[in-house]
C-alpha cells in the first residue's frame, strides 16, 4: 500500500472515531439528571413559568433525538450553539482559550524534547560520566511524581513560602513542570537506542574512518533514533494535554483546561460537548500525523 | 506463581533492587496504614476544633488542624485508606473491563473485536482527566462513581496491552495445538493463554494504579470526587490549599503523601515490568 492511501485510510477510521464520540459525548451529558436550569432555579428565585420560558428559549425542551440533529446540522458549520452561562457563542469561548492552551504545550513540549534529546545525546557520548544517571533519575521523576503534585509543591515553595512567583497566572512553573516531565519520558527510551545503536556496523565504519564521537552522535545516531521520539510523541502530547488541562487550572491560566473546569461545573452543555470534541479532535489528528510521519521516517512501517 | 517469584529474585539486566525494596517498604507502610491506621490515631477526622483552625502541629495534634479544625493526621490516614480502596476498585474495574472485554472480544473473532476496540479507541481518544471529568458529571460525585468513572477512563489501557499479549499468544503452538483439538475460543483464552499473560496485566495495572491515584486527586480537587466531607487526599488539597499561607501544613501532609506513594508505585512498577512482562524480553 502506498504511504498516501494508508494515510488516508487511516484519516477515515480517526473520522469515524470523532463522530462516535460526538454521540457519545451528546448522550452522555443528557443522561446526567439536571440541567442548566436547574442549577440556575437553585441559585436564584425562578417560578415555574419562568423556567418553562428558559427551556424553551435554551430549546431544551425538544426532543434529544431532535436536540442532537440540530445540534449536529449547526456543529458541521462550526456553530457549537451558546453558552448557557456567559451568554456567548461556545465557538468563541474556545477560540479564546486557545491560544493560551496551544502556546502553554508548544513551549512545554519545545523545551521537553530538547532538554530529553541533548539530556539522552550527551549521556550517549559520555557513558562513563554521571549523565546515564542524570537519565535515570529525570526518568523516575517524571513516572513517579505527578504534574499535579509537582505544581503544588512549587506553589507552595516558590510562590507561599519564597514568594518569587505569584500563585495565579505566570507560565514559569507549568511550562517548566510539563518540560521536565516530557524529558523524563522521552530521555530514557532515547538514551536506550542510542546506546544500542552505537554497536551497529555502520557507526564502526564511522569510528574506523576517524569520526569524532560528536559527529557521530549528531550524524548517524540522532537522525536514526528521531523515530523513537516519534512512536513516543502520541502517547507524550495525550499526556501533555492532560497535563496542561490540570497545570491551567492549579495556576488559573485562561486556556481550554480551564473553560472545561467552569463549563463542567456550572453544567454548561454547549460548551462542554465543544471542548469535549476540540480535545478529542486534537489527540485524534495528534495520533494520526504520529502515524503517518512515523510510516514516512521509518521505512520498515510501510508494510 | 513460581516462575514470576524466580523471574523476580533473578534480577534482569538495569532493574534496581534497592529502589524495589524501598518501593515494596513505601507501599506496605501505606496499606498497613490504609488497614490499622484509622485505629491508631486517637482523633475524628470530621470532629471540628474552630478554636484550633489553621493551628501548627504541636505535640497532641502532631500534623496540626486544618482550616475547619479538623485533625490533618486523622485525615491523612483515613483518607489513605479511601485513596488506595478508590484506586484498586478502579483498577480492578478496569482490568475486567478492558482485559475481560477485550480479550473475549479477540477470542470470538474479528468482528466482536472491530467494535469492542472501536468503543475503547473512543474512550482513549481523550485525556483520562477529562473524560473521567464528564463522566463524573453524568454520574454525580461519590466513592461509587468515582471507581466507575476512573475504571471506564483506565480500561482501554488495559485493553490494549491485554490485545497485544493475546496476540502473541495465538501464533505461538500451544494455542495452535488447542484449536486443532476442538477447543472453543473462550475456554483456550480462560485455561492457557490467560495464566501466561497474567504478567503483562499485573504489570499494566502497577502502571494505572498510582495514575488512578492522581486522578482521584485532581478530580476531588477540581470538587468532583468524592463528597465534601470525605476526607481523601484531593478533598484535603483543595479544601486547605486556600490557606496555603496561613496554614502550609494542612496542604503540604497530602501533597507528600501523594507524591511519596506514587513514588513507590513507581519503583515497583519499573522492576515488574522488568520482571513479568514477556512483551519487553522476546521484543528486542
Amino acid at each position: 500500500m502506498s504511504i498516501a492511501l494508508q494515510a488516508g485510510l487511516g484519516f477515515l477510521r480517526q473520522a469515524m472515531l470523532l463522530a462516535g464520540i460526538a454521540i457519545a459525548v451528546f448522550l452522555l451529558i443528557r443522561i446526567v439528571p439536571g440541567d442548566v436550569v436547574d442549577s440556575m432555579a437553585l441559585e436564584g428565585s425562578l417560578d415555574d413559568e419562568a423556567i418553562a420560558a428558559l427551556r424553551a428559549e435554551l430549546g431544551l425542551d425538544a426532543g434529544t433525538l431532535t436536540q442532537f440533529r440540530i445540534w449536529v446540522s449547526r456543529a458541521l458549520v462550526g456553530d457549537f450553539g451558546n453558552s448557557l452561562r456567559f451568554d456567548r457563542p461556545a465557538s468563541e469561548l474556545i477560540l479564546a482559550a486557545l491560544p493560551t492552551t496551544l502556546g502553554l504545550a508548544a513551549l512545554a513540549l519545545a523545551a521537553g524534547l530538547a532538554l530529553g534529546i541533548v539530556m539522552a545525546a550527551a549521556a550517549a557520548l559520555w557513558p562513563g560520566s554521571a549523565l546515564p544517571s542524570l537519565v535515570e533519575i529525570l526518568n523516575l521523576w517524571s513516572i513517579a511524581l505527578p504534574t499535579f503534585c509537582v505544581g503544588l509543591a512549587a506553589i507552595l515553595v516558590f510562590s507561599v513560602w519564597l514568594g518569587w512567583l505569584p500563585v495565579i497566572g505566570q507560565w514559569l512553573s507549568p511550562v517548566l513542570i510539563l518540560a521536565v516531565d516530557i524529558a523524563g519520558q522521552v530521555a530514557k527510551p532515547l538514551h536506550e537506542d542510542l546506546k544500542e545503536a552505537a554497536t551497529a556496523s555502520h557507526i564502526r565504519t564511522a569510528r574506523a574512518k576517524g569520526l569524532s564521537p560528536a559527529r557521530i552522535v549528531l550524524r548517524h545516531l540522532l537522525p536514526n533514533a528521531l523515530t523513537t521520539v516519534v512512536a513516543l510523541g502520541g502517547l507524550i502530547l495525550a499526556g501533555l494535554i492532560g497535563g496542561a488541562l490540570t497545570m491551567e487550572v492549579l495556576f488559573g491560566l485562561p486556556g481550554l483546561g480551564t473553560l472545561a473546569y467552569q463549563a463542567i461545573s456550572g453544567r454548561d452543555y454547549p460548551v462542554i460537548q465543544a471542548v469535549v470534541l476540540v480535545f478529542a479532535v486534537g489527540v485524534v489528528m495528534v495520533n494520526w500525523a504520529t502515524d503517518a510521519i512515523q510510516r514516512s521516517l521509518d521505512p520498515r512501517l510501510r508494510r | 506463581m513460581s516462575s514470576y517469584g524466580a523471574a523476580l529474585a533473578a534480577p534482569p539486566r538495569g532493574s534496581n533492587k534497592v529502589g524495589f525494596s524501598f518501593g515494596m517498604a513505601i507501599l506496605g507502610l501505606a496499606l498497613l496504614v490504609a488497614i490499622i491506621g484509622p485505629t491508631l490515631v486517637p482523633h475524628d477526622p470530621l470532629t471540628q476544633e474552630l478554636a484550633a483552625r489553621n493551628a501548627p502541629p504541636d505535640a497532641a495534634h502532631w500534623f496540626g488542624h486544618d482550616h475547619l479544625g479538623r485533625d490533618v493526621l486523622a485525615r491523612l490516614v483515613a483518607g489513605t485508606r479511601i485513596s488506595l480502596a478508590v484506586a484498586l476498585g478502579a483498577t480492578l474495574l478496569a482490568m475486567l473491563l478492558g482485559a475481560g472485554l477485550g480479550l473475549a472480544a479477540e477470542a470470538l473473532g474479528r468482528w466482536p473485536s472491530f467494535l469492542v476496540f472501536g468503543v475503547f479507541d473512543m474512550v482513549r481518544a481523550l485525556p483520562s482527566i477529562l473524560l473521567a471529568l464528564t463522566l463524573m458529571v453524568a454520574l454525580g460525585i461519590g466513592i461509587i462513581p468515582l471507581i466507575v468513572a476512573l475504571g471506564v477512563a483506565y480500561a482501554p489501557h488495559m485493553a490494549l496491552v491485554a490485545r497485544a499479549a493475546w496476540r502473541r499468544e495465538s501464533a505461538t503452538g500451544y494455542v495452535a495445538a488447542a484449536r486443532v483439538m476442538g477447543a472453543a475460543p473462550l475456554a483456550t483464552l480462560w485455561r492457557h493463554v490467560l495464566p501466561n499473560i497474567a504478567g503483562a496485566l499485573v504489570t499494566q495495572a502497577a502502571i494505572i494504579m498510582p495514575r488512578a491515584i492522581t486522578t482521584e486527586s485532581v478530580l476531588s480537587f477540581f470538587g468532583l470526587g468524592v463528597s465534601p466531607e470525605t476526607p481523601s487526599w484531593g478533598r484535603m488539597i483543595s479544601g486547605a490549599s486556600r490557606f496555603a499561607e496561613s496554614a502550609p501544613h494542612a496542604v503540604l501532609a497530602p501533597v507528600l503523601a501523594l507524591c511519596v506513594v506514587t513514588l513507590g508505585f513507581a519503583l515497583v512498577g519499573d522492576r515488574l515490568r522488568l520482571a513479568l512482562d514477556p512483551l519487553r524480553e522476546r521484543g528486542r
